[in-house]
């Protein structure tokens, strides 16, 4: 690749991993650009020239692209627009396709003119922790001006507000070894592992696997290091239980050998394909892991480092070799280790004038050396950049020599190489501490179970040794779960220095040397940090924000505790270091949540009848997850109220039917079952006949009503319970855990047949004509062969069916069950032989009503804050037995007669409207607390008393029958006088129900 | 939630003849994305006959003798799938199957109460589950959108049984024998009223390999 410059562009006429032949066009703030297939939009805008890509959090300083990966401070941009619109991307690692349209951040009117870079003037009072201390006064203006502004200021891009239109899916893989990372030693460790038979998946962030191979010129078994790549990766994918996963970022790691990784299906894609998602969140769970995570650059802490056209010396390496872009024509090295130098070599041989290369050490290897004479490179040894020069873009370099002079060499980029920190984020996210590596300078993963670093990651960071440890941990990973592996002949590489010898800052630099680009926190920064007291690294994190932006601070964390270190007399082992949290990269919440969003956000249960529901007009409502018809409004009928009023007087006057098929149905059986209900209701069970239901209450073991509901002993030792609809998973607990724990030797077997049955309430004077002509004679239910709480079970039909006379709503009333693939047709027949009596169809509000009507209680009263004797119930708790709660509802404060009772209210203005909450109150007492009386639990407008009724629980509520209070609701109707009177507001005597 | 009214055909057209009543499988009509290829098949498995089974106190030996003796079907510890002929037990829990008998819907249960006896509570369940086959090549692909145990041929074996859940919905899986092109063969249980649910979760997930009801284009 020598002197193939022909042009002015900085994309080279050949060479690199892209595809020349498919041009894609982009557009970055309103300017029309174009790159190749294989660009990331970092490659794509250097190709053009472009530099300038953002401006600082802080300081609004212009910024460039610093590194070419997914740990890129600097280049976060806007993508797409409109609904698809995501801010905060790193350019560097979004791919390029046709179309894409970018947005610079954080600047205004303009990316080349901004004018709030107008705060590096004040950045004397933008120091660290400044929001903590400069706008404290007046304390008013903190809310109301100083945060907003602040707020705006620091705001870097713009979510898009609208309805995401891709869709997002989350999966679920299982492995024996998981390898993160498909740099060379993932991929070694990928073909041990893969080999052995066992199952791998093999993750890698990028788009292309390969990892510094597809950056650095490197030889593998006399071929490139790519070509190695390209035959591995065939290999890999060859095998049947190996799953090679590109575009997949493992973000985190969590309990139980889980790992969470999200895959970027189709962001490379302006719209994702046909069912495709635009992300997929996996989890995966695996045996063991090999991290082979590689290595972070680090940058060098300098006045000046922030300069457009600063870069990683890694990253100039590998916009040159993976992507044919020479990121300057002059370029300067600034380096402390070995690696920095093969920048040099790449770009000098590349046709670039290399100027300098700026070594900090006094001695580097006699190989390099050769080498730079050979290029003709001016090496400057012992010396240091103390600055640089430029406005939005770099135009040269200030350098100290080894002997104190002076030199100022043009360049247009400095590529600089400060040595390479192992990627140890993940092993750190179940709190593992990291070591420190004296000889190496750098942290390496601290203890790790069921998992193995290899390669980089691990702090080794030849070639030669990335290969050997990934392959040997491939194999031991494999081994570990029970699978045979051979040894298999390491491919033969060229072998590389890699010495350092850290600079973690240059003190005879003058302006801000940044240590935490994205955070706009400088080595001054950490050093007031340290004069203030906030000398531990978790405060000084948190004072300076240092590292706490959307890298993690991926290029800053060890710059900024070795200044910490240094500017306080300590190690940096003394200083420690923070750890990760996941993710590692950021997730997108579309991810996170993945179709269970909107109307999907949680399962829906339908009963058979639905469809036949909604086809009648039903509005529904959720309870629980089930929707069930809260009313069925006929055309004409403009008013919700209006509807339930027709709903009521139909049933009460004639007949109505409405689907109960959503309250728990249990089935009970067992030569015990009889004692076992004794001991979970209040009341007596034993003594129920076969043919007979009976009311009952549970309490909880605290001695608070749990649940009601009937129980019908269907046949000899076999009994069916129900439950309220919103507490039948919870009894369904509560009846398991009694049976299982608490009475073991009880014979009983329950279980949910909920689901079997649906089943429908026909209620009203008439509903046993209807029942009589629907059933044609299948069972007798007149009154005498049938009376009030009989229940049978029959075939109808030649179906199997049941039949409950119980009543919510105290009319003369049934309860028919069918299995439920018949639902929709008996819900059909029921209607069909109803219509001579001009059945309706009534939903959940109407069967509200018709119990507040009758004072039966219901969820706004069984709230679990009452007793059995406040709904005055107390004379149901039978004293011959034993049940859960018994003891527990004796506790002084549950029998206190001042508890607040059931009562029914009316309004003394019986045109006025009441409102559940509204508190009681005294008449003429002050509204406070210490007043108040208890409150309202349940309203309706009663249809048959033709005004608002409601029930309450009120403070010795069944003494007060007759007194008035107040209702008092400051928040709907301010107050109303009411009238205490019984909860069973029509037919108190029970009559209609037995007729 | 208005979606799931409109995505059904309506039913209205469905009329209903006095004499007879019609019953209506779960995954009847549900809407069917379209998409290339067969990738993934399903069956609805309406009118499978199914029951669960509780054993009594203290009849574990004698029920499994019953079971035996009855179906021909020997019994194994674990959450296994047993069967012979057309009936075939599930195991859900300690003492706790799932019994089912090849289109025998509601009768089935009454039967099998018959049959054996006094040493286990037997429900007809033929109406509360849903049951789905899903077959096909991507089967695996498709299920690990919605499941979050390892259906891997080595880790859930055929006759393998889970009391899991698919989508946040809770469900029995099981598997069956490989189909006649070497697939695997599972069936998902879950409560009849989150049978429109399941599928929406199962034909987004399957939609990208192909989704197909067997007997439907």
């Amino acid at each position: 690749m020598s002197a193939v410059v022909s042009s002015q562009s900085p994309r080279l006429s050949h060479g690199g991993l892209i595809d020349r032949q498919r041009t894609l066009s982009f557009d970055f703030d309103g300017v029309k650009y174009t790159g190749y297939g294989g660009d990331t939009l970092a490659s794509a805008l250097l190709a053009n020239g472009v530099k300038l890509v953002g401006r600082s959090f802080k300081y609004h300083r212009p910024r460039g692209i610093l590194t070419a990966g997914s740990d890129e401070p600097n280049a976060l941009v806007e993508l797409r627009t409109g609904a698809r619109r995501e801010p905060n991307t790193r350019a560097t690692v979004a791919e390029l396709f046709d179309g894409l349209r970018a947005r610079s951040q954080n600047r205004w009117p303009s990316l080349t003119f901004d004018v709030g870079a107008i705060n590096s003037l004040f950045s004397p009072i933008l120091v660290a922790g400044f929001y903590y201390k400069t706008f404290m006064w007046p304390a008013a203006f903190w809310e109301k001006l100083y945060e907003p502004l602040i707020r705006r200021a620091a705001g870097l891009g713009r979510a898009s507000e609208a309805e995401d239109p891709d869709s997002y899916e989350k999966a679920h893989a299982f492995c024996d070894v998981l390898i993160v990372g498909g740099g060379a030693a993932g991929l070694a460790a990928a073909l041990s592992a893969g080999r052995s038979g066992a199952r791998v998946i093999l993750c890698d962030e990028d788009f292309m696997l390969g990892g510094r191979l597809n950056g650095d010129r490197r030889e593998i078994d006399g071929g490139s290091g790519v070509e190695w790549v390209r035959r591995t990766v065939a290999e890999l994918e060859s095998f049947s239980e190996v799953r090679v996963m590109r575009r997949t970022t493992v973000f985190g790691v969590y309990d139980g050998n889980t790992f969470g990784a999200v895959e970027r299906v189709s962001d490379h894609l302006r719209v994702p394909q046909p069912h495709q998602p635009r992300q997929r969140l996996w989890k995966i769970v695996a045996k063991r892991v090999v991290l082979a995570t590689g290595a972070i650059e680090r940058p060098i802490v300098f006045g000046g480092n922030d300069r457009p056209g600063v870069m990683m010396a890694s990253a100039a390496r590998t916009y040159l070799n993976r992507y044919g872009v020479l990121v300057g024509r002059r370029p300067v090295v600034f380096t402390a280790s070995d690696d920095g130098w093969s920048t040099a070599f790449d770009l000098a041989e590349a046709g670039a004038a290399v100027q300098a290369v700026v070594d900090t050490r006094s001695h580097v290897p006699a190989s390099i050396l050769t080498t730079a004479k050979k290029a003709g490179i001016n090496t400057l040894l012992g010396a240091q950049i103390i600055g640089t020069r430029g406005g939005n873009e770099l135009t040269g370099v200030n350098v100290q020599r080894h002997d104190g002079g002076f030199e100022r060499i043009k360049a247009d980029v400095l590529c600089m190489s400060g040595g390479w920190n192992p990627n140890i984020a993940l092993s750190t996210h179940l709190g593992s501490r990291p070591r420190w590596n004296d000889g190496l300078s750098l942290f390496l993963p601290g203890e790790l179970k069921g998992a193995i670093a290899a390669g980089a990651a691990g702090g080794s960071f030849s070639l030669a040794a990335a290969l050997r440890e990934g392959a040997a941990a491939g194999a031991e990973a494999v081994q570990a779960t029970g699978f045979q592996t051979s040894p298999w002949l390491l491919p033969e590489v060229d072998d590389e220095p890699t010495g350092v010898t850290p600079c973690w800052y240059v003190a005879a630099s003058k302006g801000k040397a940044f240590i935490d680009f994205q955070n706009d926190v400088t080595r001054d920064d950490v050093a007031l940090a340290a004069r203030e007291g906030f000398s531990s690294v978790e405060h000084l994190k948190r004072y300076t924000t240092l590292g706490m932006g959307t890298d993690q601070g991926r290029t800053s964390n060890i710059n900024g505790l070795a200044i910490l270190a240094s500017v306080t007399g300590r190690s940096i082992p003394e200083v420690g270091t923070t750890v990760f949290r996941p993710p590692y990269t950021p997730v997108s919440f579309g991810a996170l949540v993945g179709h269970h969003r909107a109307a999907e956000f949680r399962p829906t249960r339908l009963t058979s009848s639905y469809y036949w529901a909604a086809d009648a007009g039903a509005t529904f409502v959720e309870a629980g997850q089930w929707l069930r018809a809260q009313w069925f409004a006929k055309r004409d009928e403009t008013d919700w109220l209006q509807t339930v009023v027709r709903e009521v007087k139909s049933v009460r006057s004639s007949v109505g039917m409405c689907d109960v098929s959503t309250l728990g149905k249990i089935d009970i059986q067992g030569r015990d079952a009889a004692t076992f209900l004794d001991r979970v209701y209040i009341n007596l069970f034993s003594t129920l006949p076969v043919g007979k239901t009976r009311y009952g209450i549970m309490l909880r073991e605290d001695g608070f009503v749990m649940d009601d509901g009937t129980t019908a002993h269907i046949a000899p030792g076999h009994y069916v319970m129900s439950t309220t609809t919103a507490n039948a998973g919870k009894v369904m607990q509560h009846l398991e855990h009694a049976r299982q724990v608490i009475w073991p030797d009880l014979d009983v077997q329950i279980v949910s047949v909920t689901e079997q049955w649906s089943q429908y309430a026909v209620a009203g004077p008439n509903s046993r004509r209807v029942l009589e002509k629907l059933l044609e004679g299948a069972l007798d239910i007149s009154n005498e062969a049938f009376p009030y709480l009989a229940c049978a079970e029959f075939s109808w039909r030649g179906l199997p069916v049941r039949l409950f006379r119980v009543s919510f709503s105290g009319e003369l009333a049934y309860e028919l069950a069918v299995p439920a693939r018949y639902g929709e047709a008996v819900i059909r027949a029921l209607m069909n032989a109803g219509k001579e009596w001009d059945i309706v169809a009534y939903g959940t509000e109407a069967l509200g009503v018709m119990r507040i009507e009758k004072g039966h209680v219901a969820g706004n009263e069984l709230n679990g804050m009452t007793t059995a004797a406040d709904l005055g119930m107390g004379r149901m708790m039978s004293t011959k037995k034993d049940f859960i709660g018994r003891v527990l509802a004796g506790r002084p404060g549950l029998v206190d007669p001042n508890r607040p009772t059931l009562v029914g209210v009316k309004p003394i203005d019986r045109t006025r409207r009441l409102c559940a909450g509204a508190h009681f109150l005294s008449l003429g007492a002050k509204v406070a607390l210490s007043n108040d009386q208890g409150y309202v639990t349940s309203v309706a407008f009663s249809p048959m008393l033709g005004h608002w009724i409601g029930l309450g629980l009120l403070a010795r509520g069944q003494q007060r029958i007759g007194e008035r209070v107040r209702a008092y609701d400051p928040l709907r109707g301010g107050e109303t006088e009411v009238e205490v009177v019984s909860p069973v507001f029509f037919d108190p005597e029970g009559s209609r129900l037995k007729g | 939630m208005t979606k799931l009214q409109t995505e059904r055909a309506p039913l209205l057209d469905r009329e209903f003849e006095s004499s007879e009543l019609m019953p209506l499988a779960p995954f009847i009509d549900l809407p069917l994305i379209p998409s290339v290829g067969r990738g993934v098949v399903v069956h609805d498995r309406d009118g499978l006959g199914i029951a669960s089974v509780l054993v009594r106190r203290g009849q574990s030996d004698a029920f499994a003798r019953q079971v035996k003796q009855q179906f021909g079907i020997e019994l194994t510890a674990g959450s296994r799938r047993a069967c012979a002929g057309d009936i075939a037990f599930i195991a859900t829990g300690p003492g706790s199957w799932f019994a089912t008998s090849e289109g025998a819907a509601n009768v089935f249960a009454a039967s099998l109460a018959e049959a054996i006896g006094e040493c286990a509570a037997i429900s007809d369940q033929s109406d509360g589950q849903a049951v789905l086959r899903v077959s096909g090549p991507k089967v695996r692909e498709a299920l690990c959108k919605l499941v979050p145990i390892d259906l891997h041929a080595r880790a859930f074996r055929i006759g393998d049984v889970a009391v899991t859940v698919a989508a946040h919905i809770g469900a029995t899986v099981w598997r069956l024998d490989d189909d006649a092109h070497g697939n695997a063969v599972f069936e998902i249980a879950v409560y009849r009223s989150l049978a429109d649910s399941l599928w929406t979760a199962l034909s987004e997930s399957a939609a990208e390999f192909g989704f197909k009801v067997n007997g439907r284009p």
